[in-house]
């Protein structure tokens, strides 16, 4: 099942506590929606193969606790990620009025400077709804990320959202193809290179 | 390791003045028993200590055939540290491999929690009291333990004072059973003691049989009953007895099971017995051995291990002293009758340069072929019949249900791997070794036979090896070319736990594996004490038995041709290098071969080949 995989991919999923990151992951795994989801401890982890143009990529997304009791642990996961879902509550401005620290955050820890942000405004089938959605594109467009709005109890925006940064990050060939060439090097480089380096200690003494 | 770290790491005690028990020893488990670490973490804390054990458990044993083990681990441990549910999937995948980046943040995280900001300590010792909570120390969580113990900067020592702790507040507890004036919650805090700590503790005189299986390995222990005292013995036994008096049955069919067990179930073995190393009982234990013989001085299978410290508990293997002593004498008289050191010294390079082949060994070798053949073919044989046996030994868990680590030289290294082989081919064998520490050992070094012992072995293979090891070369003489030895190159196998550690700049033959087996044990990472300043006197100054050649002549570089001088030992100390073989330029040592061959050929035809220092 592996073999026809083009790449695996780190997906990173951000956003402050409570926004549905959890929610957002779930849906787009398990096509489930839990309104009495407990909040995350630390980190989750879940793995899901997707087709985009005929590209079969496997998805290792991480969906980190936006409480700040796990702020230590989350940034590690930055390292190595292809692709960021930076994620908000349309009916909670202060969620959005703080993605600032997160980008600059992400800019910390992240480890690659060509990484695909996609910014998701969650809950939109919520009545009262504090977030515009041009005021989401306004902000998306001034930091150069992909944009969507989205509701995962509706199933609105869910798929579209990580089959586009799928799709951003295949199109975005040095993100995803450096990856598969170094471990290809690492392979041909492996043990038996001995012969060469036969001469060494002994040589000296004598 | 007492007094001033234990106080320092344990908060003050208020019951000490109701428990009469040594004071340094109750104190963490006190910390443990009162209070689990998962009360005293935040869940940050939790998730991180969950989280750090879950990275860990994939990198130390990887592999398809491991997963069930760190599975059921990191269940457990979500458990026991009272962690959500919901975090199940993502410990399944750190333990499956995915995440490793987060372990730093993890063990920084730990470090810094409240609770632990002077004790990270806690964190593996409750990491102990987890992996024993079912009487079972399995040897793969010790080395978890061991591995996250470094990674929180904790020294595995103090580590190593706790679980003696356990040891001996459990036997304190039990000093005193008589004592009446208990109050009830003490009962509680005692019987609770004994479910989690009694596993194999009981020790036996004579010094016949390892420590044994109590307490609730009573299952495991019946099934050994079965080979001491026959089918109909150990139904009685299982039937009438609870599980403290199988306890003591046990200890008294232990006695005897050497010598009865040697005749009825392996024929070919004619002595297999258990000495005790050292006094002391402790978590997990190591079993050494040795691997020949010779009159006078390394008359005794423990003369070698004399410096052993890797734990309190440790026991040498006895076997076939017979033959084993016929060994020994033959490789003496080989080494000090027949080949004068000069000789051996050019065997050594010649053997260092990969130069030997069936024909160009000296022919007063050649002629002496039959006095070491022979009782070395014995030894193979019976090596491996033996190493089959401490298999089935250390399966039936007479050792009782915790790590052992085994270390052996030579014909005990043979011991060892046949141990190891045979313990892949069953089943439940994975979790009871820990660490084996193999020296100059005269088997297959191919990788793949060496694959199935990462199977069974939880810590560290190592792998000590000699090039200029002659005598093995020479034994192998006849094998087919193809053959690797293991005893005389690295093993190549890409595996963490494989380590390869060169001695040849302190073994200058196979007879220094039992000589230099302070050096060598020293230079392998395992533990030693220091001899006692008499015993160093004795050993420098007349050597007790007359045939010990290398103590009384010490090889110095003066006394050679410059250009076969060997490398100070002092200077070039241990390599641990698996890739890159020392070896000497071939066509220069061709040539000083030939020189050899041509000047000393008149004295090969008599028989004692030798080449003095002046003649090249």
């Amino acid at each position: 099942m592996d073999e026809d995989v083009l790449t695996t991919l780190k997906i990173l999923i951000i956003g402050e506590s409570g926004v549905g990151k959890s929610s957002l992951l779930l849906r787009f795994t398990d096509d489930t929606f839990d309104p009495e989801l407990a909040a995350t401890i630390g980190v989750d982890f879940k793995v899901k193969t997707i087709a985009v143009d005929g590209n079969k990529a496997k998805l290792a997304i991480w969906d980190t606790a936006g409480q700040e009791r796990f702020r230590t642990l989350t940034p590690s996961y930055y390292r190595g990620a292809q692709g960021v879902i930076l994620v908000y509550d349309v009916t909670r401005r202060d969620t959005f009025v703080r993605l600032d620290n997160w980008l600059n955050e992400l800019e910390t820890y992240c480890t690659r400077n060509d990484i695909v942000k996609m910014l998701v405004g969650n809950k939109i089938d919520k009545e009262n709804r504090e977030v515009d959605r041009n005021e989401g594109l306004k902000f998306a467009r001034k930091h150069s990320m992909l944009f969507i709005e989205s509701s995962a109890k509706t199933r609105d925006g869910v798929q579209c959202a990580f089959e586009e940064l799928v799709e951003k990050i295949i199109q975005t060939p040095g993100l995803w193809e450096s990856e598969s060439q170094n471990s290809k090097l690492r392979l041909s480089d492996s043990p038996d290179a001995r012969g060469g380096g036969s001469c060494g200690g002994y040589c000296s003494m004598l | 390791m007492s007094g001033p770290d234990e106080d320092r790491l344990s908060p003050p005690l208020e019951h000490s003045r109701s428990i009469p028990l040594p004071r340094p020893f109750l104190p963490h488990l006190q910390v443990v028993m009162a209070e689990p670490l998962g009360r005293r973490l935040t869940d940050a804390g939790r998730f991180a200590c969950a989280g750090l054990c879950g990275v860990s458990l994939c990198s130390l044993f990887p592999g398809e055939e491991q997963s069930s083990f760190r599975t059921g681990f990191i269940r457990g441990l979500v458990g026991w540290l009272q962690l959500s549910e919901a975090v199940l999937p993502v410990m399944e995948a750190f333990a499956s491999g995915a995440g490793e980046e987060g372990s730093h943040s993890f063990a920084d995280l730990l470090r810094e929690e409240m609770a632990l900001k002077d004790a990270a300590i806690l964190i593996p010792q409750d990491l102990v009291s987890f992996s024993l909570r079912d009487g079972y120390y399995d040897s793969r969580a010790r080395v978890l333990i061991r591995h996250v113990s470094g990674l929180l900067q904790v020294p595995f020592e103090e580590l190593e004072v706790y679980e003696e702790s356990l040891v001996k507040s459990l036997k304190g507890h039990e000093a005193e059973d008589s004592e009446q004036a208990e109050s009830s919650q003490r009962k509680a805090s005692r019987r609770r003691l004994k479910r989690y700590f009694l596993i194999g503790l009981a020790a036996v005189g004579g010094g016949t049989v390892i420590g044994l299986t109590g307490g609730l390995a009573a299952p495991l222990v019946a099934a050994g009953a079965a080979a001491v005292v026959g089918t109909a013995g150990a139904a009685a036994i299982g039937s009438a007895a609870g599980v403290a008096i199988m306890a003591s049955v046990m200890g008294a069919a232990g006695a005897g099971l050497a010598g009865y067990k040697m005749n009825k179930r392996v024929g070919a073995i004619e002595e297999f017995e258990f000495l005790p190393l050292t006094e002391g009982t402790q978590l997990h234990i190591t079993i050494a051995v040795t691997g020949w013989l010779c009159t006078g001085k390394y008359g005794s299978f423990e003369t070698a291990w004399r410096s052993l410290r890797q734990c309190k508990e440790q026991y040498c293997l006895a076997w076939e002293s017979v033959y084993l002593m016929e060994l020994g004498n033959a490789l003496v008289t080989l080494l000090n009758g027949l080949l004068n050191m000069v000789a051996q010294e050019a065997l050594k390079y010649t053997v260092l340069s990969g130069l030997v082949t069936a024909l160009t060994w000296p022919a007063s070798l050649i002629t002496a072929a039959n006095i070491i053949d022979n009782p070395w073919g014995v030894c193979l044989n019976r090596s491996a019949e033996v190493g089959k046996h401490l298999a089935q030994v250390l399966l039936s868990r007479q050792q009782g249900r915790r790590p052992v680590s085994l270390i052996g030289f030579s014909f005990g290294a043979r011991v060892i791997y046949f141990c190891l082989q045979e313990l892949a081919k069953e089943t439940g064998s994975k979790g009871i070794i820990e660490d084996v520490v193999l020296l100059g050992a005269p088997v297959e070094g191919g990788a793949k036979a060496w694959k199935a012992l990462t199977k069974v072995v939880a810590g560290r293979i190592v792998n000590g090896y000699c090039r200029g090891d002659w005598l093995l070369n020479f034994v192998y003489r006849s094998s087919s070319v193809q053959l690797t030895v293991a005893g005389l190159q690295p093993i190549a196998l890409e595996d963490k736990r494989v380590i390869n550690v060169d001695l040849s700049s302190i073994v200058n033959g196979h007879l220094d594996y039992m000589k230099q087996m302070d050096t060598i044990l020293k230079a392998v990472g395992v533990k030693t004490k220091d001899c006692r300043l008499e015993d160093q006197r004795n050993m420098s100054g007349l050597p007790a038995c007359p045939h010990a050649l290398h103590s009384t002549m010490p090889l110095r570089p003066e006394t050679l041709p410059s250009a076969l001088s060997p490398p100070s030992p002092s200077a070039a100390g241990p390599q641990t290098q698996p890739n890159h073989p020392p070896h000497p330029t071939p066509e220069f040592l061709q040539q000083i071969w030939w020189r050899i061959r041509v000047k000393s050929y008149s004295k090969i035809v008599s028989g004692a080949w030798s080449l003095s220092s002046g003649e090249t």
